[in-house]
């Protein structure tokens, strides 16, 4: 009998050739984009396949980078071949206009109550949300100085972990709500890619 | 062997050769068939209770779809 691990690391590598090969074919631009999202996925598969704590926690990063990694890219492509705003807004829904800032308020106060760093990501994802449905024309400097000031507070909180272990509670919190700022911020910024003048 | 397994494989090799060897050949099909090997993915994620990856690849691929969409839409708009 195979084990299992061999068989998905034999699919894998097949499925890894495959992707790799078209990507070799493949001469278009933009084509070429949606194939490294191919490959991402087919790779990620790998470390799935390991299937303990250390493929989840390897996971996460490989994510994190992935997306950063194809946003820098479309917008390299973009500029390369210069291509232009859309003249117009697209959608011009009622609820577009109503629902945003009930669900982006859900979702903070949500992830306020979460704390941390999936705290952040919840609060985030309802920031995106908002910055996707209404214009953009907020102080990019402010929410960027905020996320400078928590993480100085995240690292505080890790000096008084190792200097004054007996306020251990206050650094935690000082550390989740930190975090949160942090990641809040980083997210919400995605959120307004669609080249106004901040953009 | 575990049936989710099994099926996650499946679907990866089938969503792969969809997504390399597309046709008709358009960005919109390519960026569709896209969600298949995703699926098979997801699939392999779960068969090893991999729950907190699974919930960030759904969040991180909702957000790639939209960069690519926008880079589509920017594109139609200039050509």
């Amino acid at each position: 009998m195979i084990p299992d691990y061999s068989i998905g690391l034999l699919v894998a590598f097949a499925s890894a050739g495959v992707a790799f090969f078209a990507l070799m074919r493949e001469t278009d631009g933009l084509h070429r984009l949606l194939l490294t999202d191919l490959i991402e996925v087919v790779t990620l598969a790998f470390i799935a396949l390991v299937g303990t704590d250390l493929a989840e926690a390897l996971i996460l990063p490989g994510l994190v980078v992935g997306v950063s990694e194809l946003i820098a890219l479309s917008e390299i492509y973009r500029v390369k071949e210069g291509y232009v705003r859309p003249p117009a807004a697209g959608l011009r829904i009622e609820v577009m206009e109503s629902a945003p800032g009930i669900l982006a308020a859900i979702l903070v106060v949500y992830g306020i109550v979460l704390s941390g760093f999936s705290g952040g990501a919840v609060a985030g994802l309802g920031v995106i949300f908002y910055f996707l449905c209404r214009d953009h024309s907020e102080r990019f400097e402010l929410i960027e100085t905020a996320s400078g000031y928590s993480w100085v507070f995240w690292i505080v909180a890790f000096f008084v972990f190792m200097l004054l272990p007996q306020y251990w509670f206050f650094a935690v919190m000082l550390a989740g709500s930190a975090i949160l700022v942090k990641v809040l911020a980083k997210m919400s910024l995605i959120g307004t890619m669609r080249g106004g003048p901040n953009a | 062997m575990n049936a989710v397994f099994v099926l996650g494989l499946a679907i990866l090799v089938i969503g792969v050769l969809s997504v390399a060897f597309v046709r008709p050949k358009t960005y919109v099909a390519r960026l569709i068939n896209l969600e298949i090997p995703a699926w098979g993915l997801l699939l392999v994620m779960l068969a090893y209770d991999e729950a907190l990856a699974l919930l960030t690849f759904v969040a991180v691929t909702a957000i790639s779809t939209f960069v690519i969409v926008r880079l589509m839409e920017w594109r139609d708009a200039s050509c």
